[in-house]
């Protein structure tokens, strides 16, 4: 079932979450418990530093159009997942340093550029491309451009990173990616 | 609690004729009437901001335009928006790598910065280019109103009008009564004329006055408006930039009509309010001066003092026919209440008490000559609010033990059942009663029927008073009962 999961050094993963299917977990990514993440339709691939918090789903649906070999469904670095949101995305690309704040939820066919906030609720459901630093907020789904990218949650994400392991069995890093990242060898296991 | 969120089935109706839920009721201890915020004297209490707490008195609050001074709304959603701070690395010298790597790194702590951010909308001060803060709280620029002269002006010159126009007011009275007394004024004693009396009184004098209202340049209309830019309908709109009409009119000082020059907006001072009745002008409800207390010094809530009726269930309301309610009331005040069930129209007309003229109240009367009070009369109106069904009132009293918070804990409910009572708990009690709808009553309309009530109501305001009027009352109130729509059939 699981044994597709790639989790790399440096991430934390909780064990108790379902990860079906093919999926690749960036270093520096946290993934709380209780987080649903299904690739039925392709590869996931989460980049570094992300944050998944509880309830989430996130699911590769499968299309009809479905190409061969199937495309990845690619999520950027620093992207947060709020509680209880949900990302059904057949199609490619998530950018970075997004926010979906939580209980949002987005539909299939909905690209996301880089540092836009999903709001709290709000329902992306029509095929719509939203451009860079888009903030969507509100009942009423009121649109914003933010003049800069969201900032990076990386306090939090060292903060989670210390102390997740002393309340939560995690799942182990099961592959050892050599990377002359001066961040990476920091981070790294003392795996061979 | 009646109903949170649903809607209101069971309306009393107030002495001025409003229908209303029985928690936005008032109760008038000294009238023993119950009054709803219609009928009723609202005052401001204090001022005070909704985020901070601050008290503010209300000659300060009108100095500050109403508004806080240290708290922001956002400009973009009206959020409340929060101090965020961050660490800056402080700007250092660029230093010429020409130099030599001698010239001496300066290594300055990063300094704490601080800047608004909104969490709902995530709109932050540095979107609009505000340059973060040193200070947590205040030193935020503030925008002057470009018409801030003009408006000083025009509250000038109506001022002076004002002023003018009492000093003319105060002239004729003088002239109405020249009759000179047989004292010496003070004016006549020492030859102080009016202008030096007012010079040593510290008001302004007249000419000030006049030469403000001669100096006074009344606004011109004018033919010539500003041309439309030239690519008006031919540039692409892009709504992200531009505000919306709610956003505009939230500063009408500036009314920015591109998302750049939306600016923090001081929130606004909330109030805390008195209520007083009309006819005693006593107080309703009292609050607490602390903001933060959300308690109240004098609370004559209908909801205290009136018995309450819920609806458990009834039966579908059919035209001609007979159908079953249960109803439930409950006694909220410390003391036992006899209780009986009327049709409206059986509630006695209430007594007009012609108050016996006393001089006390004509002197009253006579002083209180300035404000008109026959406006602050309340109205009383009785509501004529169709009913389609009735409900047959049985002919018992019943007895509604006093409230007992501790009988809460109490789960054996008496069963001194009987045909008409289901159930009897502490102050509470369950009725089986029936309700007989009109024949000619439409289908798909709404069935509301009336009943009324009458309650035997023990007053407890201060015995001292209270010593020649008696302490038992019998008191009347007319409730409405929403059962659904009328079946059709």
């Amino acid at each position: 079932m699981s044994h597709n999961v790639k989790i790399l050094p440096g991430a934390t993963v909780c064990e108790d979450c379902t990860l079906e299917g093919d999926i690749t977990i960036g270093g520096g990514t946290v993934i709380h418990p209780r987080v649903t993440i299904i690739a039925e339709g392709g590869p996931i691939i989460i980049a570094e530093y992300c944050i998944i918090e509880e309830y989430s789903t996130i699911i590769h649906k499968k299309s009809d159009k479905q190409e061969n070999p199937p495309k990845p469904l690619f999520i950027g670095a620093h992207n947060v997942f709020e509680v209880g949101c949900k990302l059904e995305s057949p199609c490619g690309h998530i950018g970075e340093s997004n926010v979906f704040e939580c209980r949002s939820f987005v539909g299939v066919d909905v690209k996301i550029g880089s540092g836009c906030v999903i709001g709290a609720a709000c329902r992306l459901t029509a095929p719509q491309t939203l451009a860079d630093n888009t903030v969507i907020w509100g009942s009423e789904h009121h649109v914003r451009e933010a003049l800069e990218k969201q900032p990076s949650q990386l306090l939090q994400l060292d903060f989670l990173s210390k102390v997740m392991p002393n309340y939560h069995r995690l799942r182990k890093p099961n592959v050892h990616k050599r990377q002359p990242s001066t961040r990476q060898s920091q981070e790294s296991s003392p795996k061979p | 609690m009646a109903y949170l969120t649903q809607p209101d089935y069971v309306k009393y109706i107030c002495s001025c004729g409003q229908l209303k839920p029985i928690t936005s009721l008032y109760f008038c201890r000294h009238c023993l009437k119950i009054r709803c915020g219609f009928c009723i004297c609202h005052e401001v209490d204090s001022h005070y901001c909704a985020n901070c707490l601050e008290n503010m008195p209300s000659s300060e609050a009108r100095l500050k335009k109403n508004r806080c001074s240290s708290c922001f709304d956002c400009p973009s959603c009206f959020h409340t928006l929060s101090t965020r701070a961050t660490m800056a690395q402080p700007r250092q010298v660029v230093q010429d790598p020409a130099a030599g790597g001698d010239t001496k790194v300066e290594s300055k702590q990063p300094k704490k910065m601080y800047y608004l951010s909104c969490f709902n909308c995530r709109w932050t001060s540095r979107d609009v280019g505000i340059p973060d803060q040193p200070v947590a709280s205040g030193g935020w620029p503030e925008r002057t109103n470009p018409h801030a002269a003009r408006v000083n002006q025009l509250l000038d010159y109506y001022k002076a009008i004002a002023l003018q126009e009492k000093q003319e007011k105060i002239e004729r009275e003088r002239k109405k009564f020249n009759i000179r007394g047989k004292y010496i004024t003070l004016t006549d004693k020492t030859g102080l004329t009016g202008a030096m009396a007012r010079n040593i009184a510290g008001l302004p004098s007249s000419e000030s006055s006049s030469s403000a209202i001669a100096s006074f340049v009344p606004s011109q209309a004018t033919e010539e408006v500003e041309e439309l830019p030239e690519d008006i309908f031919t540039k692409e709109v892009n709504l992200n930039q531009i505000t919306s009409m709610p956003q505009r009119l939230a500063s009408p000082e500036w009314q920015p009509s591109s998302v750049s020059r939306l600016h923090p907006l001081a929130k606004l001072l909330s109030v805390k309010r008195s209520q007083r009745c009309r006819a005693c002008d006593h107080n309703l409800t009292k609050p607490e001066y602390n903001p933060g207390s959300i308690k109240f010094k004098i609370e004559l809530l209908a909801y205290y003092h009136v018995p309450e009726v819920k609806i458990i269930s009834h039966e579908p309301v059919k035209p001609g026919g007979k159908s079953a309610l249960l109803l439930k009331l409950t006694n909220p005040t410390g003391h036992e209440m006899q209780l009986r069930l009327l049709q409206p129209e059986d509630i006695p007309p209430p007594e007009e008490k012609e108050e016996p003229k006393s001089i006390e109240k004509s002197l009253e009367r006579s002083l209180n000559l300035e404000k008109d009070t026959t406006s602050l009369k309340p109205i009383e109106v009785t509501c004529e609010q169709p009913a389609t069904s009735r409900v047959s009132a049985p002919d018992v009293t019943l007895t509604l033990a006093q409230r007992d918070d501790a009988a809460e804990y109490d789960d054996d409910a008496q069963h001194d059942t009987n045909d008409i009572i289901m159930w009897r708990k502490s102050n509470k009690l369950a009725l089986r009663l029936e309700v007989v709808t009109d024949e000619g009553a439409e289908g798909g309309a709404p069935a509301v029927a009336k009943v009324a009530l009458q309650y035997s109501y023990r007053n407890t305001v201060p015995p001292a008073a209270a010593a020649a009027t008696p302490r038992d009352h019998t008191l009347y109130t007319t409730v409405l009962l929403d059962l659904g729509t009328v079946s059709s059939n």
